[in-house]
Parts: C-alpha cells; structure tokens; sequence
C-alpha cells in the first residue's frame, strides 16, 4: 500500500508506528513536500493479515537495532506478549514484569545472537532445551562452546 | 497525478521487499538441495508419513542424504515415528541444526516443539476468524523453517504434506516449479477418487505458458495398505474389496506396499524400518524408492 499527497502529487512517507491498541495499528504518514499528515488506523483483520505474512511494519532498521530487537523478541516470546509488537520497530522495550526471567541460567550476548536464528515460534522451546542441557552438564551460562557441545552431544 | 507504479518504494515499511526477502532466503537455505519432493494425497489417513519416513529410510539405505520436513503443522506425526519427539534445536552460527534419526535423516516436525496434548495456536488478536488469515500464517511458518534450518547438501528433502486437494495445490504454488509430486493412495475408492482430484488439482495451471512445459511434476502415485502382511500364513491378503469401477490415476503407479501391523507398531514406538527384518512391506518400500529415484533422475517429463 502507498500514500500519495494529491497536491503535490508527491509519495508520503512513513513517520511512526504506534503500539497496538486491541489489535489496531496507528501509522502516522506525512508529504515531504508539505508536510502534511494523515495516519492510517487498521483493523485487527487487517493487522493479522499483515501479521500473517512475517513481515514488520515501520522504518527500515539498523543492523543493531534488529540484533537488539531479536533479542527482545526472544523475551517476549517466552513471556507470551502482545502479538503484534514483533511488527514494530522501536516498541520492543519491555515493561516491567513482562520478561519471564526466572531461569538462573545465563545466555552470553554471542549466544543470544545464535539463538535469535531460530524462528521466533519455536524459539522458546529450544531454549528451554539449550538451558536445560547446560545444566545437565554442570553449567549456568549459555555460550557458543556450550552450543558446539549440545550440536555434538545430539550428533548435528 | 502518479500511480502505484510510479511511486518507487512504499514510503517505509519495504514491505513487498521484505517478502522478496524471505523468498530469497528459502533460495539460498534450499540451494543445496538436488530434489524437492512433496508426498501428498488429498485424502487423510492414507499412510502418507509412514511412506515418507520409509522411503527416506530406503533412500538413506543407498547412501543418499535426506532430510524430511513434517508440513503438517496441525497434526504432526513424524517426530514420533521418526524418534525425535524430544529432539533439541540448537542455533548454529548462521542456521539452526536439525534433529537426525538414528540412520541419520535430518527431521523438522513440530511434533517436537508441541506436546501431543496440545494443539497449534498463534497469538492473534483475530482469533475466531482464523479462516481469514491462518493459512497464511502456516505458509509463513513454512517459509521461516525453511529458511531458518541447516538444511545442507541434500539429495532428497522430502516434505510430509497435510491432507487436503486444495492444500497440495497451496504447497505446489509455495514450493514452486523445483518441487515434484508423489502421491499415496489405498485401494478403497473413496480414496482413490479424492487422490483423483488432487491430480486434476495439480494438473490445472500446472503449464508455463509461456515455455510449454509442465511446472508441477507428478512423479506418480503409490497405493498403500495394497492388502495386508499375515505373519502366520506369510502372505498378503486382501484389505479392501476389489472395486468394479476404480477412479482412474492418470500418473504412473510407483508401486504397491501392503499393511504390516508390526511395521506400524515400530512406527509408534520411533524405530526405523532397518529393525524389521525382511519382509513383503520392506521389500515393497524398496521397490518404491527406487521407482522414486528413478523418476526423479529421468530426464522425461512423466505425462500429466
């Protein structure tokens, strides 16, 4: 979908991204010529359409900030949260509480990298998995070498 | 004024691009790959997983590297066949390493991330209207795995598919002109009508127009549960009524393997057809999987 300002017959471009509201996205769209603005207000049919397609809506990201955002993810998706969020750049930050971080077990920033690898749906499962083999061999940090091992260990 | 054409871009999201993305990753994870091969029906019940995983068992039998992905998301049966229900996935570098069975096919089934007594759901806040956008969702599921996982140097990933005429058409359009066709029938003629029309299902748009040649290779078909193996007389025996009028499969008949209670005994338990000793249904198997192997090999378009 694209937004034209008529006037200027100019392409509007997108400026924000609101946080889902009961499924409804707020995406804010302005001319680069007048400055003028509109936002688009969508349906929860219409989010989840979108959804549904694994893509995110919002501003192109930094290689940074989709590292950053994949770990966030990774929380998330343990802590069962808003649907939706995954969609947005810049809603990732969590609220307090809204991380289960009861696990004593902890994940080196090199790991979570390699762990924001796998889809987001089965993610939390094999970290479960990972944290549990990490234990089971005497360890409560997750790195790359315990990676290596759990590879070995399952002869992949 | 300018049209949608004119305007490069969509102002923000790339979202067309992001789509493109995702198709270039599937690409890329599936480069190494020699044969996509689909094992469909249409109808449900018809022995679809326990082919699959056999002739992956056969196949891996003659040296090739295999690799099966269990694409029925709702009702995955083959972590528990194949032995990997409580298989890990751990994140490599760039990939994610799959669980292997025993003799070494790599498995994806969702049957080792969901317990047996729960079902698939994704959050969404349309839930209640899951018909509006849940296939969607699976295909994008599809694609994440398939772009995700180490799938490797391959000669064979096999893909294990949901029942359905219409979902075999989905996974055609999805998996694309690379994919070939096999399909599992049984002797009743409900079953055999219902693979009929998958075949007209596949069959239709399956041309490129533009070069003439077909895009959706049908392979064939097997029929399944062909009889029964009785180990007390040693023979095969009949399961189904011989039909007088039976819908006619215009694919060529890969072959015939009969039922085996101790094969699907193994099945449940997750051993592999190597623990059998030799019996009608390995030997039907292998017959099958050479068939299979040839038709793929076959420069030969076979007939639609």
């Amino acid at each position: 979908m694209k937004f034209l300002c008529v006037p200027c017959d100019s392409p509007m471009k997108l400026q924000t991204v609101g946080p889902p509201e009961r499924g409804s996205l707020s995406i804010v769209y302005s001319c680069p010529e007048c400055g003028y603005e509109i936002a688009m207000l969508t349906n929860a049919y219409e989010t989840q359409a979108v959804q549904s397609l694994g893509v995110r809506i919002g501003p192109e990201k930094s290689p940074a900030e989709a590292s950053a955002s994949a770990q966030s993810a990774t929380a998330r998706a343990e802590a069962g949260g808003c649907p939706f969020v995954a969609m947005i750049p810049g809603t990732q930050e969590e609220k307090p509480g809204q991380v289960a971080d009861s696990t004593p077990v902890r994940w080196t920033a090199a790991a979570e990298t390699r762990l924001a690898n796998i889809p987001a749906f089965v993610r939390p499962m094999a970290k479960a998995g990972i944290e549990r083999f990490a234990r089971d061999n005497g360890c409560l940090e997750v790195d790359e070498k315990i990676l290596e091992a759990a590879r070995e260990f399952f002869g992949m | 004024m300018k049209g949608y054409h004119d305007i490069v871009g969509d102002g923000g999201s790339r979202i067309l691009d992001q789509v493109a993305e995702q198709r270039s990753r599937i690409t890329d994870g599936l480069a190494g790959v020699r044969h996509l091969v689909a094992v469909g029906s249409g109808k449900g019940g018809v022995g679809k997983s326990t082919l699959t995983l056999h002739l992956a068992g056969a196949l891996r039998a003659r040296g090739l590297r295999i690799a099966i992905l269990d694409a029925e998301f709702n009702g995955p049966s083959l972590a528990r066949m194949a032995g990997v229900q409580v298989a890990l996935f751990v994140p490599g570098s760039h990939k994610v390493s799959l669980p292997r069975t025993k003799n070494g096919i790599a498995v994806f089934s969702m049957g080792s991330v969901i317990p047996e007594s729960e079902a698939l759901e994704f959050e969404s806040a349309a839930q209640g209207e899951s018909h509006t956008w849940r296939a969607t969702r699976e295909f994008a599921l599809l694609g994440e795995i398939l772009a995700s996982f180490e799938w490797g140097a391959l000669d064979l990933l096999m893909f294990d598919l949901p029942p359905g005429a219409e979902r075999t058409v989905q996974y055609a359009d999805f998996l694309g002109p690379r994919a070939s066709f096999l399909l599992v029938t049984i002797p009743s003629e409900v079953a055999r009508g219902v693979v009929a029309r998958s075949v007209a299902a596949l069959s239709k748009g399956a041309f490129d127009g533009a070069q003439g040649r077909p895009n959706r290779r049908l392979l064939g078909y097997v029929e399944n549960m062909s009889g029964y193996y009785c180990r007390d007389c040693d023979a095969i025996k009949p399961l189904f009524i011989s039909s007088d009028e039976p819908a006619v499969l215009r694919i060529p008949c890969l072959g015939t393997v009969p039922f085996d209670p101790e094969l699907a005994r193994h099945c449940d338990r997750g051993f592999p057809l190597e623990d059998l000793p030799n019996t009608p249904v390995g030997r039907a198997l292998d017959h099958v999987a050479q068939q299979l192997l040839d038709s793929l090999e076959s420069t030969t378009e076979p007939p639609l």
